[in-house]
């Protein structure tokens, strides 16, 4: 059930954004901006009251163990697409470090491999793709997770394949297992959300048009990913190395 | 004779260029250092009231920010048709805004330091980029760039590029799409300002 939602919902993202055009780009602004209202209200309402709740009756240390317990369940994501991207020694750090905190460290609740020297080696599928020079494709904001793109969301659909959550329940299709999958997922999402609290609130405090600021921020940040492209210009660096030309458009 | 004159001049017009360069990024790091170690040391970790610590966080954002440049940027193109009322208006609440805004995000630093990784040129005349990381308790490092202008040798930080992220150029986007869709433009967006950062 949960595969196949997120496998719809990449078809579906693909297929709205595939054949934009100039002239179709007002059609997926309004329809973002409605998406993003939806987002914000069901943020407000729902989401935010309960991470609120669960802030309220868990402590820093149990909100650290859990990012930890789910940022280990990343390790195999970033041991693949380090592989994808010819880094074969990342690659082995991300093996070593998820066999390391899966044991010593208590199912990965504790990141002892950091403390043994082991830095985190972060990538996605994401990066593998604009490695490989996969364009981005325009902004679109989906239901529920929010602002990406047509790549970044292939990309989270195909790194959840690598996370061992899924290769326990792969062969199996029953309630039990979609209840898990969904609850460690709500569970994920509820403590980065209480994680973010203060500083999503001044975001939106600060801010007089909170789509725009989220959209300029989000495609900004996925700048990050051009130098990536072994055709494309790095001698920035990629700082946003604009030049304070009052007429331009950004 | 022509060809000696040439490298000669070469020569000279790249160790003056050199010298003047390295000059500009070690003064431009050095005003960093000076902002980031005061911020952490007399706001962050002082043993002070929280009224004290906003009364010194705005004493140090007026001093090391340049607002009136800042400020002019993020109106884009609607600074030329704003009145010089709404100009005065708009620095001030956006001056107001950015400090209450930022006053209560300053502590998110506590126990942070910064680690300086050299300047990178800019394309604009008399700016620099001074380029920092804050290793976090979890993942990796965020990168913090900060750009610097020297107007007649005073320098003041123009923007602060966070994960890539351009402060300024985020609330241009958002200011000047704000203008674009209101009924009264700028006067609105003063109106909203001023809400906001009451």
């Amino acid at each position: 059930m949960y595969k196949k939602c997120l496998l719809l919902m990449t078809v579906l993202t693909l297929a709205s954004c595939s054949s934009v055009n100039t002239q179709d780009t007002s059609a997926l602004e309004s329809y973002n901006k409605a998406m993003f209202e939806f987002n914000y209200q069901l943020d407000k309402n729902i989401i935010k009251p309960v991470a609120k709740g669960y802030k309220k009756v868990t402590n820093q240390f149990v909100r650290n163990r859990v990012s930890s317990f789910f940022n280990n369940l990343e390790e195999p994501q970033y041991m693949v697409n380090n592989l994808l991207q010819g880094e074969v020694k990342n690659s082995g750090v991300s093996i070593g470090r998820f066999v390391i905190n899966s044991t010593l460290g208590l199912l990965g609740t504790f990141d002892i491999a950091t403390s043994w020297g082991l830095e985190k080696k972060k990538n996605t599928f994401d990066a593998t793709m604009a490695k490989y020079c996969v364009p981005d494709g325009p902004f679109v904001v989906l239901p529920v997770v929010g602002p990406s793109t047509p790549r970044h969301l292939t990309g989270w659909v195909a790194d959840s394949y690598t996370s061992p959550l899924y290769w326990s329940l792969a062969n199996s299709d029953d309630e039990k297992s979609n209840v898990i999958v969904w609850s460690a997922t709500g569970l994920k999402y509820i403590n980065l959300r209480a994680e973010n609290m203060e500083l999503l609130d001044s975001l939106e405090q600060g801010s007089v048009d909170y789509y725009e600021a989220t959209k300029s921020a989000f495609l900004q940040n996925r700048k990050k990913f051009v130098s990536l492209c072994s055709q494309a210009d790095n001698s920035d660096d990629n700082i946003p190395n604009y030049d304070f030309d009052f007429e331009a458009d950004f | 004779m022509k060809k000696i004159f040439a490298v000669v001049f070469g020569v000279f017009m790249f160790y003056a260029m050199t010298s003047y360069a390295q000059l500009d990024s070690v003064k431009a790091e050095n005003f960093i250092k000076k902002v980031t170690t005061q911020g952490i040391e007399q706001i962050i970790n002082a043993n002070v009231s929280q009224e004290e610590k906003d009364k010194r966080f705005e004493k140090l954002f007026n001093e090391y920010l340049d607002l009136d440049f800042i400020g002019k940027f993020v109106l884009g193109r609607y600074w030329n048709t704003a009145t010089a009322t709404e100009r005065t208006e708009f620095i001030d609440v956006y001056r107001q805004m950015n400090i209450k805004t930022w006053s209560k995000r300053f502590d998110e630093f506590k126990g942070k330091k910064f680690i300086f990784n050299g300047t990178s040129a800019s394309n604009s005349k008399n700016q620099i980029f001074v380029n920092t990381t804050v290793p976090m308790k979890q993942g990796a490092p965020a990168k913090v760039v900060w750009r610097v202008k020297d107007t007649n040798g005073t320098l003041k930080v123009v923007d602060i590029i966070i994960e890539n992220v351009s402060l300024a150029i985020t609330a241009r986007n958002e200011y000047t799409a704000y203008i674009k869709k209101s009924k009264n433009g700028i006067a609105d967006l003063i109106e909203d300002l001023r809400q906001k950062s009451k």
